[in-house]
């Protein structure tokens, strides 16, 4: 099991580092994100700083607030097409091949999703230096206010890596299900846009109505963002019902739920055809 | 089934797979192949070879019916058997933004070659294969025939006791055809490997298969080696075709000695007989003197066509699933094949 699942990660990553238009590609949006929106939409300077603090639960200002739940945003995004490639596999016979073989469907899914998540974490965590590098070259940037420790680091690692880990299950799931490439992407996008839209990644947390906050704060991409932004800004404690530890324990829960179901469903699509 | 039967190293026994639960792509197909055996499954497109083959290794269930494989239950125990056979799919089924290099190692690590014969054997197999030279070259930069090649060594690799063949040769030039054929008949000469192949090719079929099974719309309609299977057939065919009909004709031609059967077809004669060769000159004299033009004559020595057509009442080359390039490649064969007796 382990070397099978060594053998088919090796040739996930081979094909990743040789199609480095993919991976410049995915590097344009979070900057976008950073250079465009982030600068534009600068709430700072028609908000009063302490009303700021209300909106944006005790970042220091909007960017910061941005930054950092653009570190969950790009964690997700980047997870998207990863099922496309189970389903091409499929197509050019790749998948038919290595379904032959003695390898088991937990080697299958697992090779990819190993490599798979390797892209979003490493996204994120571009975006979030990215974005203190912004702020030293002197334009909005983010400013992490609180002494980060090694508890809190360590959390801000465990909620981007869990909530890549979840999404990219998800979407492998999707892609071992569903045998065409238009369906797929269908599929991804209704899950993918809500999800998204109804979490409190980007948009600010006080101005979301009360209904509305019911709805983001059992979010998984709000329930990640949350542990990176009480690490990141001093006092944010306070504006949170609850300590990180508590949110990173519900992403958990939502990836542990994902997770079982994502295995259960790509087993049942490797296993032979009843 | 018999005893003898469960001995084989690929049993089926009343193999049946319905989709759909009113397709049935194969009907209670029985066979039994021995260790070193190599068995050709022999159909047109549609009639079950290539669901037959994806039962027997794991690829697919069976509706009812059993089969081993290697004296494994291939239904109960689709790991074990998956662990003991190769497959070259019919279809390009490595990874071509893998080098041929990678591939195999690949192959290799997924069936469990000890790590240190990897190397030996996959630069073996690389320059068995000659792909050697483009072993670190990506595999969807390969020609057709290197691919072709490299799909066997990757199910190959780790030298199974059964090997299943799907359609192999699909695609290939005769040259690549022969090496390809060459290489497997070596793996089965040094491994004692047991081979099971579907083809199109009736030529293949015929030079290749210690016995044959023919399968048509699910069915084993016949089965044997070449020459039983030919020797069914009772003798040669002489086909004439007269200028004008003539009712008469048939019995003309039954009166001559020799003539085992007569069936008209299409505005022809099919004339059964022994030694043909000896018999058209006869057959040709009585047409004369009956007065009966005649607008062709040709002679048929048994062959795996006739078989087909013996067997399943139409020509093989009438196949409609068969891409055009394959009807005239098959039938250009064929033709050259009716200049000598196997």
């Amino acid at each position: 099991m382990i070397r099978e699942l060594g053998a088919l990660t090796r040739r996930e990553l081979l094909r990743l580092a040789r199609n480095p238009q993919a991976i410049m590609t995915s590097l344009l949006l979070p900057i976008l994100y950073l250079l465009l929106f982030g600068q534009a939409f600068n709430l700072s300077a028609a908000v009063p700083p302490m009303e700021l603090l209300l909106l944006v639960r005790g970042a220091p200002t909007y960017f910061s607030y941005f930054a950092a739940g653009m570190a969950g945003f790009v964690a997700v995004t980047a997870t998207l097409f990863i099922g496309a490639n189970v389903i091409f596999d499929r197509l050019f016979g790749v998948l038919k091949r290595t379904s032959s073989t003695p390898a088991g469907a937990t080697a299958i899914f697992g090779s990819r999703l190993l490599a798979g998540i390797i892209q979003p974490v490493g996204l994120a965590f571009l975006v979030l230096g990215l974005a203190v590098a912004l702020g030293k070259a002197g334009l909005s940037g983010l400013d992490v206010t609180a002494s980060l420790t090694v508890v809190g680091a360590t959390e801000v690692v465990l909620a981007v890596l869990i909530l890549s880990v979840m999404f990219a299950s998800l979407f492998l799931a999707i892609g071992f299900t569903i045998e065409q490439p238009q369906t797929y992407f269908a599929a991804v996008n209704a899950i993918n846009l809500p999800v998204l839209l109804t979490s409190a990644a980007l948009f600010p947390w006080g101005l979301m109505p009360a209904w509305f906050r019911s709805v983001a704060s059992y979010n998984p991409i709000t329930l990640a963002v949350n542990v990176i932004r009480e690490n990141l800004f001093a006092g944010a404690t306070s504006y949170y019902p609850y300590d990180a530890s508590v949110y990173l324990l519900g992403l958990t829960a939502w990836a542990v739920g994902i997770i079982v179901v994502a295995i259960l469903l790509a087993r049942r699509a490797l296993a032979p055809k009843a | 089934m018999a005893a003898a039967a469960e001995r084989g190293t690929i049993v089926a026994d009343q193999l049946t797979r319905v989709f759909n639960g009113k397709v049935r792509a194969v009907d209670g197909v029985s066979f039994s192949v021995a260790k070193g055996e190599v068995y050709g499954f022999l159909g047109p497109n549609g009639a079950g070879k290539t669901t037959t083959v994806s039962m027997l290794t794991a690829g697919l269930g069976a509706t009812s019916g059993r089969a081993t494989v290697d004296g494994v239950d291939v239904l109960r125990h689709p790991e074990e058997v998956k662990r003991r056979i190769g497959i070259v799919f019919q279809e390009m089924t490595s990874d071509g933004d893998l080098t041929g290099r990678e591939n195999l190692e690949l192959s290799a690590a997924l069936y469990g070659v000890p790590r240190g014969e990897v190397t030996p054997r996959v630069n073996g197999l690389l320059e068995r294969m000659q792909v050697a030279d483009a072993a670190d070259r990506l595999a969807k930069t390969y020609s057709g025939g290197m691919r072709r090649r490299l799909e066997l060594a990757v199910g190959t690799v780790h030298s199974p006791s059964v090997l299943f063949l799907d359609e192999p040769t699909l695609g290939l030039d005769p040259q690549g055809r022969a090496g390809f054929w060459k290489y497997v008949q070596d793996l089965r000469r040094d491994h004692g490997m047991t081979v099971f192949v579907t083809t199109h090719y009736l030529e293949e079929a015929d030079g290749m298969c210690d016995r044959i099974a023919i399968i048509d719309h699910g069915h084993i309609v016949a089965a044997g080696t070449p020459a039983e299977l030919k020797d069914r057939l009772g003798g040669d065919i002489i086909t004439i075709r007269p200028t004008q009909t003539d009712a008469n004709l048939v019995d003309i031609l039954r009166a001559v000695p020799g003539v085992l059967s007569v069936t008209a077809q299409d505005g022809s004669f099919r004339v059964k007989c022994q030694n043909g060769e000896g018999l058209v000159p006869t057959l040709v004299d009585a047409s004369t003197k009956a007065h009966v033009g005649l607008a062709g004559v040709s002679l048929k020595r048994p062959s795996l066509d006739e078989v087909f057509l013996e067997f399943t009442g139409r020509e093989y080359r009438e196949d409609e699933g068969m891409s055009a390039t394959d009807r005239a490649v098959m039938l250009g064969r064929v033709q050259n094949r009716l200049g000598g007796r196997r």
